[in-house]
C-alpha cells in the first residue's frame, strides 16, 4: 500500500520534497518512519538520534491529527493515508 | 483621540477597519521578546501601525553578523544595545507612540514584571527556553502569545490565547537543538516577523481569523505556506488539566 508523506523543514531538504513511499498492509507508523530514515542519510539524522530513538522533537500527524510518539508504535496506516513530519526550527 | 496628523498617518489603514479600530491600537501594549531577526520587523511595523506603547525587550548587542536580517540595526549600531538601536528607529518612524526599551534577557524571575499590564506578547526570541518561559507567563497572566521562530529558508507561526488554544508546550513538549550558529537568510524571519505582527493588529483590533490551534509553516524554498492543525493536550505540562 502506499502512504504520502509530507516533509517540512529540515526534514523536506533531507528527502527533497514529499514522498509517496511503499510500506507492506499493516504497517505501522514506526514502520513508516524508518523507511522514510532509510531513503538518505539526511533522512535518517533529521529523524533519529544516534540511538535510533525517534528525535524528541519532531512533530508527528496522521491524516491531519497529532500522533503522540507512544502511539506511534501501535498506530496502523491505510492505503492513501498521509503522514506529516514537522522537526520544529528555533531560531529569531 | 487622534490629531488631522495622525488621521493622516493612518488614513489608509482607518479606511480599512475604522477610526475606533485605530484606537485601539493607539491603546495597546504590547511586548516584543527579542529585537533581532523576528523583532525588528515586527516592532518596524507595529509602530508604524501606531500600536501606542511598544515594550522591546532583549540583553544583547548588535554584532556585525546580525546585520544580513535585523533590519532596524545599520552598522553604525555595531556594539550598541539592541533595544537602543531599534527604539532610536521606531521613535524616528512614529513619534506618536511610546516605545520602551529595556536591556535585559527574559527569564522566570523578570518575565512577570516585564510583561505585567500588556495586551499581547509577541515571541521573537532565538531560543526555546526564554519562549518556554514567555508560555508560561502568558498563561499565568491571560495574555495571548504569538509564537514565531526560523532557520535557514524556513519558519513557524503560531497565537496562543490562554485557556482558549494549545499552548506552546502542548505544541512543542520537546525544545529543538540549540545551534552554536543558526543559518539564515533575513527574509525569513522578515516573512515571520510580518505575519506575527499581523496576527497582532488583527487580535488588537478584531480583525479576521487568528492563527489559533493552527501552526503556520513557512518554506521559503519552495514558496509554500502551509497550515497545520495544533490541539490542546490534556497532559501538558504547562496549561494541561488543572494548570490552567
Amino acid at each position: 500500500m502506499q502512504v504520502r508523506v509530507r516533509a517540512f523543514a529540515r526534514l523536506r531538504e533531507a528527502i527533497g520534497g514529499d514522498l509517496m513511499l511503499e510500506v507492506p498492509p499493516g504497517a505501522t507508523m514506526s514502520m513508516l518512519l524508518a523507511a522514510v530514515g532509510e531513503t538518505s542519510e539526511q533522512a535518517e539524522e533529521a529523524l533519529f538520534e544516534e540511538s535510533g530513538e525517534l528525535r524528541g522533537y519532531v512533530i508527528l500527524m496522521h491524516n491531519g491529527k497529532r500522533v503522540r510518539r507512544a502511539e506511534a508504535m501501535t498506530l496502523t496506516l491505510a492505503d492513501g493515508d498521509e503522514v506529516a513530519l514537522f522537526p520544529p526550527v528555533a531560531g529569531g | 483621540m487622534f490629531t488631522d496628523r495622525g488621521l493622516e498617518r493612518y488614513q489608509r489603514q482607518i479606511a480599512l477597519f475604522g477610526v475606533e479600530a485605530q484606537e485601539q491600537l493607539a491603546r495597546a501594549r504590547v511586548v516584543i521578546v527579542g529585537a533581532g531577526g523576528l523583532g525588528c520587523p515586527v516592532a518596524l511595523y507595529l509602530a508604524a501601525a501606531g500600536i501606542g506603547e511598544i515594550r522591546l525587550v532583549d540583553g544583547d548587542i548588535v554584532d556585525r553578523t546580525n546585520l544580513n536580517r535585523q533590519v532596524l540595526h545599520g552598522d553604525r549600531d555595531v556594539g550598541r544595545a539592541k533595544v537602543e538601536s531599534a527604539a532610536g528607529k521606531l521613535r524616528a518612524q512614529n513619534p506618536e507612540i511610546r516605545v520602551v526599551a529595556t536591556c535585559t534577557t527574559v527569564d522566570d524571575e523578570n518575565a512577570a514584571l516585564l510583561v505585567s499590564g500588556a495586551d499581547l506578547i509577541v515571541d521573537a526570541a532565538d531560543n526555546f527556553a526564554v519562549r518556554y518561559t514567555l508560555n508560561r507567563v502568558a498563561l499565568q497572566a491571560g495574555v495571548p502569545l504569538v509564537h514565531g521562530a526560523v532557520r535557514g529558508f524556513d519558519g513557524q507561526a503560531t497565537t496562543i490565547i490562554p485557556g482558549r488554544t494549545a499552548c506552546l508546550e502542548c505544541i512543542f513538549p520537546v525544545a529543538p537543538p540549540v545551534e552554536a550558529v543558526t543559518p539564515v537568510v533575513g527574509t525569513t524571519p522578515g516573512i515571520i516577523g510580518l505575519i506575527q505582527a499581523n496576527e497582532a493588529i488583527k487580535y488588537i483590533t478584531g480583525t479576521g481569523d487568528l492563527l489559533t490551534g493552527r501552526l503556520l509553516v513557512w518554506d521559503g524554498h519552495a514558496a509554500t505556506m502551509t497550515t497545520l492543525p495544533v490541539e490542546r493536550q490534556e497532559d501538558c505540562s504547562a496549561c494541561g488539566i488543572g494548570r490552567c
